[in-house]
């Protein structure tokens, strides 16, 4: 071999490189003695022009499924078959998560945003399939914030361009109903709770129906105003022996979480019970309350439409007409039109079957907080002259500036005390 | 002739100028920014000035605030300067020039350069409740209604480039706009 090397060993001009198993090697071919060895390893210098191009940026990664999208993917059918969704939600719920993986903000997203992906597209499938789940009931299943939760599914949601139709309210009064542990006597639940599957159903999806028309759905979550339904529903059913059983008291014996607004929701539902009671001939003359109302529920829901169209009128004309009353009061001294007609801000003092209160959302029959004046027209142009004195009002003067830097020394010399390095 | 009619596509819905409700939006917010055209030391001007903070381990600018026009401003080391809390276009740019010379008593040659007005808030009252959950089903392509996470429907509109939080109440906000004939 040209070079002038000899085998060390026999001398022989003979040296052939060799490569042993991918480790190049000088061999004298006369007595096989190796010469010199390559390097098996290569330093990262030497690889300087095997890394032109960084991996997230080759197509190598278009060709395999990553590993975190595999995970991703094991997570959805792992969802799906914990939910006990029909196989076919599957496969929807793993195409759109490989959709997703297609863009490279979720490819680079933080695992906690590809866990709660999991979630969104499971949502989404479910959603579109009308499966009453609810974005509660995924967020605990993954033990996600729901904040965390909303941001990638609104995200995702525009990403793939997708139209998600709104939560089913009767299906989910059907699945949310039957979780209640109250169908069967055990030893949480005695058995004047005990009640008909069909009966409780029938009557709180009644109930959401009523409390939908009347403004208390819109805008609120889904949940707590059907927990508060079904609670009235189960009372209603047998007063006598469950007006003293209270709304957390029923949902613990029933096994279900209560949420925060449900007492909230049932307070205005039993607002809106009574109103229709008031308009009810037989009932009139017992001067019900929000306990006794229970007890007529059922002959209220069956009366409803002709009810709520009698007890309660179109609100925004009243409305106009109760505002301007007040600020007509606030402008000064009364203009001597009196109206007669109960504004909507009167709020009803006691129990006066008065004239029909205004159908209207709880946000809108809350008296405003204050009447906001219009602000004064601006006459500011933005090219004021801007006086000096105005400036100087907001910097430091010397003495200030010396205090201020003293007192930043003495804070640092106090945490380098307590803190010693 | 027969008038052409403008063919109703769900795609865009057009308000003819005749049907305009009357209603004219307050302003509540405008975010504006200029560029002083300096770096500037974000140390010396919290040291100096009383109406700044600076936090550099939670945000890496000085936050000020003026009292005339009521606002806040977020300035940077690289000279650019965020302006938000007027209620006009004009006390904006009153404000975003009273940071300017503030900045400039403080030792710096600051300028004024490409002020320009980012987003206008507007609010507005149409006085009727509104059936949101109905709202989204006819117009769903503009319409995002989620009851469980947030209580308003965020309606995206294309022309102008608007979006509007509606609520059940009849209150509406908007936002997005860069000129108020937006």
């Amino acid at each position: 071999m040209p070079g002038g090397g000899h085998c060390p060993d026999c001398g022989s001009t003979e040296l052939v490189e060799d490569s042993h198993y991918s480790q190049s090697q000088l061999v004298c071919s006369d007595c096989g003695c190796v010469v010199t060895e390559g390097v098996l390893t290569t330093t990262f210098s030497d690889e300087g022009n095997l890394r032109e191009v960084t991996y997230s940026r080759s197509t190598g990664e278009n060709d395999q499924v990553s590993r975190s999208q595999q995970r991703g993917l094991r997570r959805v059918r792992d969802l799906c078959r914990v939910l006990q969704l029909p196989s076919t939600f599957e496969d929807t719920a793993v195409a759109y998560y490989q959709q997703a993986y297609r863009h490279s903000g979720i490819r680079a997203a933080r695992l906690q945003k590809k866990e709660v992906l999991v979630g969104c597209c499971v949502l989404i499938t479910c959603r579109q399939h009308n499966w009453p789940l609810t974005m509660g009931t995924v967020c605990a299943l993954l033990y996600a914030d729901l904040d965390v939760f909303s941001g990638t599914y609104m995200q995702i949601v525009k990403l793939l361009g997708l139209d998600v139709p709104s939560l089913c309210l009767a299906d989910l009064v059907k699945t949310y109903c039957s979780s209640f542990r109250l169908f069967q006597a055990s030893p949480s639940v005695p058995p004047k709770y005990v009640e008909d599957k069909e009966k409780m159903l029938s009557r709180t999806l009644q109930l959401v129906e009523l409390a939908d028309e009347t403004w208390l759905v819109t805008g609120r979550r889904p949940l707590p105003v059907i927990t508060a339904a079904t609670f009235l529903a189960w009372q209603s059913l047998q007063p006598s022996h469950r007006l003293t059983c209270s709304l957390a008291r029923f949902c613990k014996l029933a096994n279900v979480d209560l949420p925060y607004p449900a007492s909230s929701r049932l307070q205005e539902l039993l607002s809106v019970l009574l109103r229709m009671a008031e308009r009810l001939a037989w009932l009139q003359v017992l001067k019900l309350d929000k306990r006794s109302v229970v007890k007529h529920i059922g002959d209220l829901l069956q009366h409803r439409h002709t009810l709520v169209r009698k007890a309660f009128r179109d609100g925004t004309a009243e409305m106009e007409a109760g505002e301007k009353e007040l600020r007509e009061r606030c402008q000064g001294p009364e203009q001597g039109k009196e109206e007669v007609a109960s504004s909507s801000l009167d709020l009803p003092e006691g129990k006066r079957p008065a004239s029909p209160t205004p159908l209207l959302p709880p946000c809108m029959l809350k008296p405003p907080k204050r009447i906001c004046p219009p602000p004064p027209v601006s006459t500011v142009t933005g090219d004021e002259n801007i006086s000096d004195s105005e400036i100087e009002q907001y910097l430091r003067t010397p003495q200030e500036i010396k205090d201020f830097e003293k007192a930043q020394a003495a804070r640092q010399a106090a945490r380098s005390v307590s803190n010693p390095p | 002739y027969p008038s052409p009619m403008t063919p109703m596509t769900p795609i865009t819905p057009a308000t003819p100028a005749s049907e305009s409700s009357g209603i004219v939006p307050q302003l509540q917010n405008i975010v504006s920014t200029v560029n002083l055209g300096c770096k500037l030391d974000l140390k010396t001007i919290a040291l100096r000035a009383r109406n700044a903070e600076y936090n550099p381990k939670r945000f890496a600018a000085v936050i000020m605030r003026i009292r005339e026009p009521r606002t806040t401003a977020l300035i940077f080391s690289s000279g650019k300067m965020v302006c938000t809390g007027a209620k006009s276009e004009e006390q904006s740019r009153l404000a975003a020039r009273k940071y300017a010379r503030v900045v400039q008593k403080l030792g710096f040659p600051a300028k004024f350069l490409d002020f320009k007005i980012q987003n206008m808030v507007g609010s507005c009252d149409v006085k009727f409740p509104i059936r949101l959950e109905g709202l989204v089903l006819t117009h769903q392509q503009f319409s995002s209604y989620e009851p469980e996470l947030f209580p308003g429907l965020i309606y995206r509109m294309i022309k102008p480039r608007i979006v509007l939080l509606i609520f059940v109440s009849g209150k509406v906000v908007l936002t997005g706009a860069k000129v108020r004939a937006e």
